[in-house]
């Protein structure tokens, strides 16, 4: 190997090597970081909510008008969209998964306590709410019609019975069984008995905040008095199309006096998906573009480069030749050169990755950035430099040994 | 150890053909020290590229130590030019970016040498030119006889059979020129052959014999027409 005399020789260049490995180091850094993140957004879109999705539609509903009472009214709406054809069943609540807006609440096991426990959503719902979401109850039982209440929103959230998520019941209670245990859910010292656990279910939000949470939801057996509900309909199956076209007609049938907007009112769940996961998505496509471009920089950068030093250096490549150099080495000559310059750019770069990565977990709560990422950074990088620099070092093999007598 | 017959390098373009060298023929003997003569445009340096395998030829044959080389591919000519060539040129050609030491160690790396043969070949080099205490030194801190000792002391580390000299003090003053005429001769001395391009009369006089390049063919001066023209204008001249 030639790693001495490329070393001599790089130190009388230093300008342009410190440049390229610097550009190396700063495109490490970056596409990790961006790579983590990317992968960390995929995997959020990937989360399932516990549901079955698909027939599920979504609708916003606003009651509009002089009434304060909203509880015969809603009734009234859930009779009429479950008696509809293609329907499956349905109910109102407050919130459901990947809404992006709903309650949340600590959660205490000693009704006194300083500190809750952990943090988890509230969904307010009837006895028809498992069926119409495809949610798995794993133990106990469903609330019943008549332990089903309405109930202001302005007063206590704490029901006598509730029934809890797997991973709240893991997280609460260390051997998992909450079944007949008691929870408390305000600070009034009121007890929720657990009657149920369902396996999974996803809180409203998808952002990074509700992240240690994502798993923790509370059912309340219970349907807010309140102006604004929101009605989960399941069609039955190859139904959901001609429901979600009827809904709004139906509904406005029933009592013109409400708002349901027209864009996002009436939605699928697909639909739900897509836009909760809208930035998510987006953020992913743009730190693949920042990837993407930086690295056709650097790789631009190191062809540039490279071609630059292969011309200035023709007489020298032909006195190489002169002296015995094959075309071979006259090409690993560059390919080596490179690859010591990409080397110093990403040990410089995997330390920029790692401080890029404290301080964005410091300022937007990411995740401690995986080696897996900065060893994928750095083998990238280094078969990126090593094919920037191939085109320029084969015409660098190809300089004649008559070069070294001709002058200049 | 060094037979061009009948050899022929063209030059071809879309419109004209140029004949470089036309009909060479030249036998230099193991130990011989040539000098190659002829005015510029003459073909004596495209002869010098061919015989140290920089340059494809287009006719005849040429043999080294033995070897016909026109049948040789690249990597074959790169090992001799290595094993068998040491050059010397006008310029110098060292590599700047390279101290001393580094720039008389290059065709020693290219042999795939051990560090330790090398290092010895090396300061035994530096030591036969006066230069060993200049080592660490780079090209440009030397001045151009010290360059071109450098240069005679890279040829020399690979004991090449064939030492193949351009202009080698062309480029010099006249005391450095005398220096490093003074080195070839003591290393020709020692067993040396060495084939050197000039057009310095008085340098070529100290050649033990001369060949004269005119027009791409090696004449005799004392039967040539073109000859007897030049230096009866330049007896008329002086």
């Amino acid at each position: 190997m030639q790693i001495k005399p490329i070393l001599a020789a790089l130190r009388r260049h230093k300008a342009g090597t410190i440049l390229i490995a610097l550009q190396i180091a700063l495109t490490l850094a970056i596409v990790c970081n961006a790579l983590f993140i990317i992968q960390e957004r995929v995997s959020r879109l990937s989360r399932t909510t516990g549901m079955d999705e698909s027939n599920v539609i979504a609708i916003a509903n606003r009651y509009v008008g002089p009434a304060t009472v909203f509880g015969p009214t809603i009734k009234t709406d859930l009779a009429a969209i479950r008696n509809m054809a293609g329907v499956e069943d349905a109910y109102a609540t407050n919130s459901y998964p990947l809404r992006n807006g709903g309650w949340s609440m600590g959660v205490r096991l000693i009704p006194d306590a300083k500190k809750e426990i952990t943090s988890t959503t509230l969904y307010f719902v009837d006895d028809h709410a498992l069926r119409t979401l495809g949610v798995k109850l794993i133990e106990g039982r469903n609330f019943n019609a008549g332990e089903v209440i309405m109930l202001d929103p302005r007063k206590s959230t704490a029901l006598p019975q509730v029934i809890i998520t797997k991973a709240l019941a893991q997280k609460l209670f260390a051997d998992g069984k909450s079944l007949g245990k008691t929870i408390y859910l305000s600070q009034e010292g009121k007890p929720s008995t657990v009657i149920g656990v369902v396996e999974k279910l996803q809180v409203p939000w998808v952002g990074t905040w509700a992240g240690s949470f994502d798993q923790h939801a509370v059912l309340l057996p219970a349907t807010l008095d309140a102006n604004y509900q929101n009605f989960l309909v399941r069609a039955r199956p190859g139904q959901q199309e001609a429901v979600l076209k009827a809904l709004p007609k139906l509904l406005i049938d029933t009592n013109r006096m409400r708002v349901i907007p027209e864009e996002g009112g009436v939605r699928s769940f697909e639909d739900v998906r897509r836009r909760a996961y809208e930035t998510d998505r987006g953020m992913a496509i743009l730190m693949g573009i920042v990837c993407a471009v930086l690295l056709a920089i650097t790789a631009a950068g190191i062809v540039g480069l490279s071609s630059f030093w292969v011309g200035q250096r023709r007489k020298q490549i032909g006195v190489r030749r002169a002296l015995g150099a094959t075309k071979g080495d006259i090409l690993s000559y560059f390919m080596t050169e490179n690859f010591l310059i990409a080397l110093g750019g990403v040990i410089v770069g995997s330390a920029l990755a790692y401080g890029m990565n404290q301080w964005l977990l410091e300022q937007f709560e990411m995740q401690r950035l995986s080696l897996v990422y900065v060893i994928t950074g750095v083998v990238a990088l280094l078969l990126l430099g090593q094919a920037a620099v191939l085109a320029p070092a084969l015409r660098a093999s190809r300089v004649s040994p008559v070069e070294a007598t001709r002058s200049v | 150890m060094l037979k061009m017959s009948h050899l022929a390098k063209v030059y071809r373009t879309e419109v004209v053909e140029t004949y470089a060298l036309r009909d060479f023929n030249i036998n230099v003997k193991e130990g011989e020290f040539v000098a190659v003569t002829g005015p510029s445009g003459s073909g004596k340096t495209t002869f010098l590229t061919i015989a140290g395998l920089l340059e494809t030829f287009t006719g005849g044959e040429y043999h080294l130590d033995g070897v016909e080389v026109s049948k040789l591919d690249d990597n074959a000519r790169s090992r001799i030019r290595n094993e068998k060539i040491g050059f010397i040129f006008q310029a110098f050609n060292l590599i700047p970016d390279l101290n001393v030491f580094d720039n008389v160690e290059v065709p020693l790396r290219y042999r795939g040498m051990k560090a330790a043969e090398r290092k010895q070949r090396i300061m035994d080099a530096l030591e036969r030119v006066g230069l060993a205490s200049r080592a660490k030194h780079y090209p440009a801190e030397l001045s151009g006889g010290q360059q071109q000792r450098v240069a005679i002391a890279r040829a020399l580390a690979g004991s090449p059979r064939l030492l193949l000299a351009d202009e080698p003090t062309g480029n010099l003053d006249t005391q450095m020129a005398r220096g490093v005429m003074e080195l070839l001769e003591e290393i020709h001395r020692e067993g040396a052959t060495i084939v050197m391009v000039t057009h310095d009369p008085e340098l070529a006089a100290r050649a033990q014999r001369n060949v004269h390049v005119i027009d791409g063919q090696v004449v005799d001066l004392a039967e040539d027409p073109r000859f007897h023209a030049a230096s009866h204008l330049a007896d008329t001249a002086s």
